[in-house]
């Protein structure tokens, strides 16, 4: 069970529509199992090279190819490095820690899909290098524009595990 | 010699290798250095400017090098360099 101020749940809804059809990326940070606040990170999908998009690999690289720049972003992103990395450094400073990751899926549900999988599996290969916590993933789903999906998971061993969150009314 | 984190999607580049021993007194030195033992990777960390592409950072040991002096930061024996994609995803 993760705990999450509504006023976050509704930040982060606000976040991938005002991005969408582009999809919103961003970090989350707390104690414990309770979430105290998001940084939003911008998506630098569309103004990637192309040579940059090797970032990816398989079907997701192909896929990505085959589209536009602007409509590269709505099927993926990629936080900007900079800013991650000063959201993790103002993260240390408040004595929270890096508790997770969100992003949307402007067409599709609330699941994580095989890049997400991949990449988070990437991360995990030197995360407890780095001494990080395991992240929580979650994903606004706007594929039903009136009624957003919020889901979060835990990846491991390839495999997404749906993990509860419980709104909390105080931040 | 400095022991490079390689990422998953360089490893190709270093023959599977998750890390490579690299020798080199700064960090811009182990990317030249890494650049000439495993060619093209170099152009996957840096862009043509030679400045650190957007989705990567660089760690030393636990830190990332824009809060130490970036590519100049000074590297002693022990130290580990690592290089980390930003998370990315999609649907
Ligand atoms: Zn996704």
């Amino acid at each position: 069970m993760f705990y999450i101020p509504s006023g976050l749940i509704q930040d982060m809804i606000a976040h991938a529509r005002e991005l969408a059809p582009h999809e919103c990326c961003g970090i989350l940070a707390g104690t414990n199992q309770t979430v105290a606040e998001n940084y939003r990170i911008t998506n630098i999908l569309a103004t990637m090279s192309e040579q940059e998009l090797s970032r990816f690999e398989g079907a997701k690289l192909s896929d990505l190819q085959r589209l536009s720049p602007e409509e590269r972003a709505d099927i993926a992103f990629q936080m900007d490095a900079r800013e991650m990395a000063m959201a993790q450094r103002a993260i240390r400073a408040k004595d929270h820690e890096l508790l997770g990751f969100y992003h949307s899926h402007t067409f599709s549900p609330a699941r994580p899909s095989q890049t997400d999988i991949t990449i988070a599996m990437e991360f995990e290969s030197y995360r407890t290098k780095l001494n990080l916590p395991a992240p929580l993933h979650l994903i606004v789903s706007l594929e039903h524009p009136d009624t957003p999906d919020i889901r979060a998971y835990r990846i491991m061993d390839s495999q997404a595990t749906e993990v509860s969150i419980q709104p909390i009314s105080a931040s | 010699m400095i022991k490079v984190r390689i990422p998953t999607p360089l490893r190709p580049m270093t023959g599977g290798k998750n890390e490579v021993e690299i020798a080199g007194n700064s960090v811009a030195e182990i990317l030249e250095n890494l650049g000439s033992a495993h060619p093209g990777i170099k152009e996957r960390i840096c862009d043509d400017e030679g400045e650190v592409r957007r989705f990567i950072n660089i760690y030393v040991n636990e830190e990332d090098i824009r809060f130490l002096t970036g590519k100049e930061t000074p590297l002693k024996e022990g130290d580990e360099v690592s290089i980390i994609p930003a998370i990315a995803g999609g649907r």
